[in-house]
């Protein structure tokens, strides 16, 4: 008897877990093919997939709305492959330094590389967007760029130290004690086994830019417009397109992250986005 | 002769890892530290640079009321979440069968979610007549003339607590793994009762890892825009966050602005100061060992 009711207390438990976590999503994928929903309707009263067929560009129809979202699609996978290229050639070398060497002042350099994950970072865009006023990159593809640098290259460096670390060193040295040069034992061992967590860690930083809102929101806004700036600037008045742009963002975020959630300490996932 | 040239060149070579770390270390002086410390310098300028507490006075005025809003909504989110989230890991990790099973995989969806389409389900799903109301009444719960009005504390707290216990849980379960059987059988052999197995053995045995959990949970809390400024706007009460963007987009004041950020900054003072120790501490124990 006790058994049952244990059993019975776990199912709804898991019923009611389920309905919360997947309510929300629900509700999105609902209002994206939504055509006519009006309450108190529990279900939308007609149904249409115009929306989803508009925003990949297979249709032009300016009576659901003329929500460019293609042009804001490829605007934000440019910016996101441009910004992992740079932002892992940049942390690579840095991750590797800090998991070999013993480095004055280490703990310092540690510390920079720590400091935006504790604190808000939301005043600090406030101030790049006064700097690149100033210099002209506020507003602008490149200005985007550099934010969108910042926010992976910490998560990059963390990343790819991490993996270094894993890696023996004995490793290195046996190539180097039979006359391999210190690049050419980087490049021969340590990148190749180094290779999965650098992938991982690549695929990080690429989700951290497309799904990058409040730094392009202060840096980008109004003449950039990526596809969670244009997910924002839909959701005031054409729900639909909003909700089509949000699962369009949704979906490679959740297959990446559980693809590459091995590799990453678990604390990196909380502040995306 | 030779060997000696190549040292005296090698010593007078710089050391490899600073040329490695060069670019990293300069890119984020340049776009972290000066303007992390341009926000707080410029807290205390008004005008042409004069040097004035003017701003928070401001802040003082204005917007007193969202920095008790924002430190309640965090304060009880940062509650709710440990509460929740330590029940739901003890749960997986006592409990592995089916069910469990598929609850810590329901689990591991919020936490890949990003903010800004977090902010959009919640927008459509709480909103007056959203699904939750309509589906509330269906149930009879709500009355749908009178739906469950939700763009404030409670539905900013129902988003957060969506977002945040599912990735509490995941790092409050990690520590849980690491707890060896042997524990609960030998607190369980003197004939201890699983609450008091919880909360004695298990609970103690993992604090640095709530703690960790907690301290992310509420620094993220303090430093999120898109939830609030999607659900709640302009409304007042609403967070500092978006105090700042209207204070920047519609009157380009940043003294004001970066005052907002400075009190944002000493509200996580203690868990980034406990965060930043951590987090030293541990990558020195793993230089050493």
């Amino acid at each position: 008897m006790n058994r049952i009711l244990r059993k019975s207390a776990e199912l709804a438990l898991l019923v009611l877990v389920f309905l919360i976590v997947i309510g929300p999503m629900v509700s999105l994928f609902l209002w994206s093919v939504a055509q006519k929903w009006y309450w108190p309707h529990p279900l939308p009263q007609a149904i249409t997939f115009d929306y989803w067929a508009q925003a990949l560009g297979l249709k032009t129809s300016l009576a659901i709305g003329a929500v460019s979202i293609v042009s804001a699609f490829t605007l934000s996978l440019l910016i996101a492959a441009a910004t992992v290229v740079i932002a892992m050639a940049i942390a690579i070398p840095a991750g590797y330094a800090l998991a070999k060497y013993k480095i004055p002042f280490g703990t310092i350099v540690l510390f920079l590389f720590l400091l935006p994950n504790a604190f808000p970072q939301q005043p600090v865009f406030v101030n790049i967007l006064q700097l690149f006023t100033r210099i002209g990159l506020a507003g602008t593809v490149p200005g985007v760029m550099l934010i969108h640098i910042l926010v992976g290259l910490v998560y990059g460096v963390w990343i790819t130290n991490a993996t270094f670390r894993s890696i023996p060193p004995s490793m290195e040295e046996a190539a180097r004690s039979v006359g391999a040069t210190a690049f050419k034992a980087f490049y021969r061992i340590s990148l190749p086994l180094a290779a999965p967590g650098l992938f991982s860690s690549a695929v990080f930083v690429f989700l951290t830019s497309l799904d990058e809102f409040t730094g392009t929101f202060f840096i980008g806004l109004p003449f950039i417009n990526t596809l969670p700036l244009t997910l924002y600037s839909s959701s005031g008045y054409n729900m639909q397109f909003a909700s089509v742009i949000a699962l369009i963002l949704l979906v490679p975020s959740v297959l990446f992250m559980l693809l590459i959630q091995k590799v990453l300490k678990a604390e990196y996932v909380g502040g995306m986005g | 002769m030779t060997s000696v040239g190549s040292r005296s060149l090698g010593e007078r070579k710089l050391p490899p890892y600073i040329p490695l770390l060069f670019p990293a270390v300069a890119f984020m002086v340049l776009m972290y530290i000066w303007p992390f410390v341009s926000s707080v310098l410029q807290s205390f300028l008004v005008g042409k640079g004069q040097p004035s507490l003017a701003n928070y006075v401001k802040v003082w005025e204005l917007y007193r009321k969202d920095i008790v809003f924002t430190f309640g909504i965090t304060l009880f989110n940062t509650a709710l979440t440990g509460v929740v989230a330590v029940i739901f890991s003890v749960y997986f990790r006592i409990r592995q069968n089916r069910i469990s099973a598929l609850l810590s995989a329901i689990f591991k969806l919020p936490i890949f979610i990003p903010f800004v389409v977090v902010s959009q389900m919640m927008n459509s799903f709480l909103a007056p007549h959203g699904l939750l109301n309509t589906a509330l009444a269906q149930l009879g719960i709500v009355n749908l003339e009178k739906p469950l009005q939700l763009f404030n504390f409670a539905g900013l707290s129902f988003g957060f607590a969506w977002k945040q216990i599912p990735f509490a849980v995941l790092i409050i379960h990690g520590g849980f793994q690491m707890i060896d059987n042997s524990y609960i059988e030998a607190a369980r052999s003197v004939g201890a009762k699983m609450p008091s197995i919880i909360l004695r053995v298990l609970v103690p045995m993992n604090k640095s890892s709530i703690i960790v959990a907690l301290v992310l949970v509420y620094s993220q809390i303090i430093g999120t825009f898109t939830l609030p400024y999607m659900l709640i706007g302009g409304k007042v009460p609403t967070t500092i966050t978006v105090d700042i963007a209207h204070r920047v987009n519609y009157f380009r004041d940043f003294g004001v602005a970066n005052a907002l950020g400075v009190c944002s900054y000493i509200m996580v003072l203690f868990t980034a100061a406990y965060y930043l120790r951590s987090k030293i501490r541990e990558a020195r124990q793993e230089v050493s060992g």
